[in-house]
């Protein structure tokens, strides 16, 4: 049972995860791309890059140089497989990573996935709910931001979003699953309590890259990913729903 | 003794489901930490159009 449940969050996660990549393409990727021309005025990115690099570590410059080096080759790909290839792949992992982690709320939380529609409705609010807490809170004070862009400290930035995108899962579930009105209000508090503390924003805002491609691009990010993470819960609630409940491991 | 069976399987059931969430989990983040969030820059630029898709920090 244990090997067919994680099988069952893989497939919808695969699922999604090759989705993604058109929609991307339709969506956020051209922008990228556009919004890459103005990126440091005109440098590529791995000029960008080795600066930043340059500061942890001597690695860090070679890895940087390497990075240049293959910009100048006109060859975007690090792992062989061209732009394209490397962005299906990296997708299809992080479908499957988040399916599972998904399964995983879902199972330790108890929530369970009654077969046909039921299951599926409940993995479409539940892929809903997902989206709110790795996508939309953390924009609140943390938008979906274009290369070029003006950032704050990339450490303090990561470690921002992942304190946000946890609180507001525990937050979520107090507010959703808990009956008591004190769980609830904690739940709220836990969900704003990051954006209060505020996110790190860089002292100089001003950017070279067109305030349309900025305002174009946080509303495609936020969208392609709420089609992501509907389609990888509704698979998800059906996957799961199906797999039989007296089988052993 | 059929009552007995079904508590042992119930309990068995919950043992199975909790064990696979916190596998999945632990498997989960250390994928989706891979594509989204690890300081190597391999990783970086093959997930790199992933990431500002995604809405991760980046850069």
């Amino acid at each position: 049972m244990i090997v067919r449940l994680l099988l069952a969050a893989l497939a919808a996660g695969l699922i999604a995860g090759m989705a993604m990549t058109p929609a991307q393409y339709v969506k956020t990727i051209p922008l990228i791309m556009q919004a890459e021309a103005y990126e440091g005025g005109g440098h590529d990115h791995g000029a960008v890059e080795s600066t930043s690099s340059s500061v942890d570590a001597g690695t860090g410059v070679a890895q940087g140089a390497d990075a240049r080096a293959a910009h100048d080759r006109g060859d975007d790909s690090m792992l062989g497989l061209g732009r394209l290839g490397d962005t299906v792949l990296a997708n299809l992992v992080a479908g499957a990573g988040f399916a599972l982690i998904l399964a995983a709320v879902a199972l330790i939380a108890g929530i369970e996935f009654p077969a046909g529609r039921d299951g599926l409705i409940r993995g479409l609010v539940l892929g809903a709910g997902a989206w709110f807490c790795v996508q939309l809170a953390p924009s609140f004070s943390l938008p979906p931001a274009v290369p070029g862009f003006p950032y704050a400290d990339l450490g303090d930035r990561q470690g921002w979003w992942m304190i946000t995108v946890g609180l507001s899962a525990i937050g979520l579930w107090l507010l959703a699953l808990r009956p008591e009105w004190i769980a609830r209000a904690l739940g709220v508090a836990l969900i704003v309590a990051p954006h209060i503390w505020g996110a790190p924003v860089p002292e100089d805002l001003s950017s070279e890259v067109p305030a349309y491609l900025a305002s174009a691009y946080a509303a495609a990010s936020l969208a392609t990913t709420l089609f992501f993470w509907l389609l990888l819960g509704g698979l998800l609630g059906h996957f799961l729903s199906r797999v039989p409940e007296e089988q052993a491991a | 003794m059929a009552v007995k069976i079904q508590t042992l399987s119930l309990t068995d059931r919950i043992g199975a489901r909790t064990v696979a969430g916190l596998m999945a989990l632990v498997i989960g983040s250390i994928l989706v930490f891979g594509v989204g969030l690890a300081n190597s820059q391999t990783l970086h630029d093959a997930a790199h159009d992933t990431r500002h898709s995604y809405g991760f920090p980046c850069h």
